[in-house]
């Protein structure tokens, strides 16, 4: 055999090898080459890109201009206490001018607002100094609720409740009615408020001492939940109340219907009785008693119950 | 009248055309070498017309289980590098975080769903691109499925962390529910893998899904 005949056999296979490898891909899509069939160009893999660290928080501009409030209060032992609270204007009128949240579920971001927490630890600790005793613990926590629960109720659409005298640019229209839920800084500011107020106002104070809290929200009203593992005092001449939300349980607190008299008819002081944990029964209001609350707890992440990865088997009996 | 000079009057005159004459062809002789070096030649270019043919037309069964096995394992190393992600979100307790730290730890759960969403969309299309022996194609199909199904439960997660970041956790609970409905459709989908994988290996029946 000559070369002369062997080049038309090396020209054939060249012609056969680049419609099987450049040809036939290209017509088809498929990657041209000695490539698996299964690859296509889909681009680099993905990158896990992390997220962005917990920002440092923007100060509140400190003019040297607060707001001084006065409060006087029936304490646990029926002594009257007094105490006053600053507030800068400058935190309290970036309040308002903050945009409300119409989801009730996010409400317990009020009572964690970070700028507050340093005038609720403040106040936390002078209504419910730290105990060396542990029994002192209920009498220290009483203390808070009874606190909250002698500012004085008023609704978000009486101009009476805000200090300005009118309803601040971001209260809510919603269900025929007002909702203005406010920052705990300002329940403490304008001196009064609603039972979302009230709630908040507490779960903050609470919080600042380490309890876990919810909010606990009915059709026309919100009061408090307080995890505690079994409270059934035997002074109680109720049963107390409670909702279990992630196994615990949360007991009822009220954080505005404190029951009052005047003293005497010809008087504008007046005495009363504040309304204990677990006490629903006392409200009277008809949505304590018939519905279960939707509970609202301060700290919301989302959760995802499933998540687990299935291993696969590998193909060509892999594992 | 001069052939080669017609008188350009007193009618038609033809050209005189030039004899041709038609040389003798060689007479072809092969010899025995040279017919053995023609069949020679035409059996090597049939050789080669078989080997490209194969070539041209398919990969062998064994070259599609392999590329189909080494994308499925690469799929599976990265899903196991997000649960390694989510593993950790899920371990962080949030009981005493602050309001800015709680934004971070969804922040980082959007991040790992936007990763989680990425790399099983990334993936999917390897595998559903995957040329298999049509024994495998129900657990190929089975696969993309399950990643199919993967990829919507990370999409929902993002939902739930966008509905977060505009304090709509009503609608952030929604997200999440219906992305756990994806993840057990995913497991669902990974179990029928596994028993299209058996029975395109073992020859076994498979069982009503």
């Amino acid at each position: 055999m000559e070369w002369k005949d062997v080049i038309p056999v090396v020209a054939g296979a060249a012609v056969i090898l680049v419609v099987a490898l450049v040809v036939k891909p290209a017509l088809l899509g498929e990657p041209i080459g000695f490539g698996s069939r299964g690859t296509v160009p889909v681009g680099d893999p993905p990158v896990y890109v992390p997220s962005s660290p917990v920002p440092t928080p923007t100060p509140i501009p400190d003019d040297g201009e607060v707001y001084t409030r006065n409060f006087r209060w029936t304490a646990i032992d029926g002594g009257v206490q007094t105490t006053e609270v600053t507030v800068p204007k400058a935190l309290f009128g970036e309040h308002r001018k903050t945009p409300r949240f119409s989801d009730y579920a996010s409400w317990g971001r009020y009572a964690l607002a970070s700028s507050d927490r340093p005038f609720l630890e403040d106040l936390a600790r002078r209504i419910a100094p730290p105990a060396a005793n542990p029994d002192a613990e209920y009498f220290r926590l009483m203390n808070l609720v009874f606190f909250v629960q002698q500012i004085p109720y008023d609704n978000d659409e009486n101009a009476t409740s805000y200090i300005e005298g009118a309803l601040p640019r971001y209260a809510m229209y919603k269900g025929g009615g007002v909702e203005y839920p406010k920052y705990p800084v300002e329940t403490l500011v304008d001196g009064r408020g609603d039972c979302e107020d009230a709630a908040i106002l507490m779960a903050g104070l609470l919080d600042a001492l380490g309890y876990d809290t919810v909010l606990l929200r009915y059709s026309d009203h919100m009061a408090l939940g307080i995890r505690m593992g079994e409270f059934n005092p035997y002074y109680a001449r109720y049963t107390p109340r409670y909702f279990t939300y992630g196994g615990q349980h949360y007991y009822y607190v009220e954080g505005t219907d404190f029951e009052w008299w005047n003293v005497s008819t010809n008087s504008t002081a007046i005495w009363g009785k504040p309304r204990a944990i677990g006490d629903a029964a006392g409200t009277g209001l008809p949505s304590v008693q018939s519905e279960t609350p939707q509970i609202v707890p301060l700290r919301y992440v989302p959760e995802p119950k499933e998540y687990r990865i299935s291993p696969a088997r590998l193909p060509g009996n892999g594992v | 009248m001069d052939p080669n000079n017609p008188s350009p009057s007193g009618g038609l005159k033809i050209p005189k055309l030039p004899d041709i004459k038609i040389p003798n062809l060689p007479k072809i002789t092969v010899t025995r070498k040279q017919a053995l070096t023609a069949a020679g030649v035409a059996v090597i270019l049939v050789a080669v017309a078989v080997i490209g043919g194969t070539i041209l037309f398919d990969y062998t069964e064994d070259q599609q289980v392999s590329a189909f096995r080494s994308h499925i394992s690469a799929s599976e190393a990265d899903l196991f590098r997000v649960y390694g992600k989510i593993s950790t979100y899920m371990r962080t307790s949030t009981t005493d975080l602050s309001v800015a730290e709680c934004d971070a730890h969804v922040r980082e759960f959007a991040a790992i769903a936007r990763y989680g969403r990425d790399v099983t969309a990334y993936h999917r299309q390897i595998v559903a691109a995957d040329a298999v022996p049509a024994a495998y194609a129900g657990a190929q199909s089975a696969y993309v499925r399950a990643l199919d199904n993967l990829n919507r439960a990370f999409t929902y997660w993002l939902s739930a962390a966008g509905a977060y970041d505009v304090r709509d956790y009503s609608a952030a609970d929604r997200n999440l529910a219906e992305a756990d409905k994806a993840w057990r459709e995913y497991a669902a989908a990974i179990a029928d893998y596994d028993r299209e994988l058996r029975a395109a290996e073992e020859g076994a029946e498979v069982p009503p899904a």
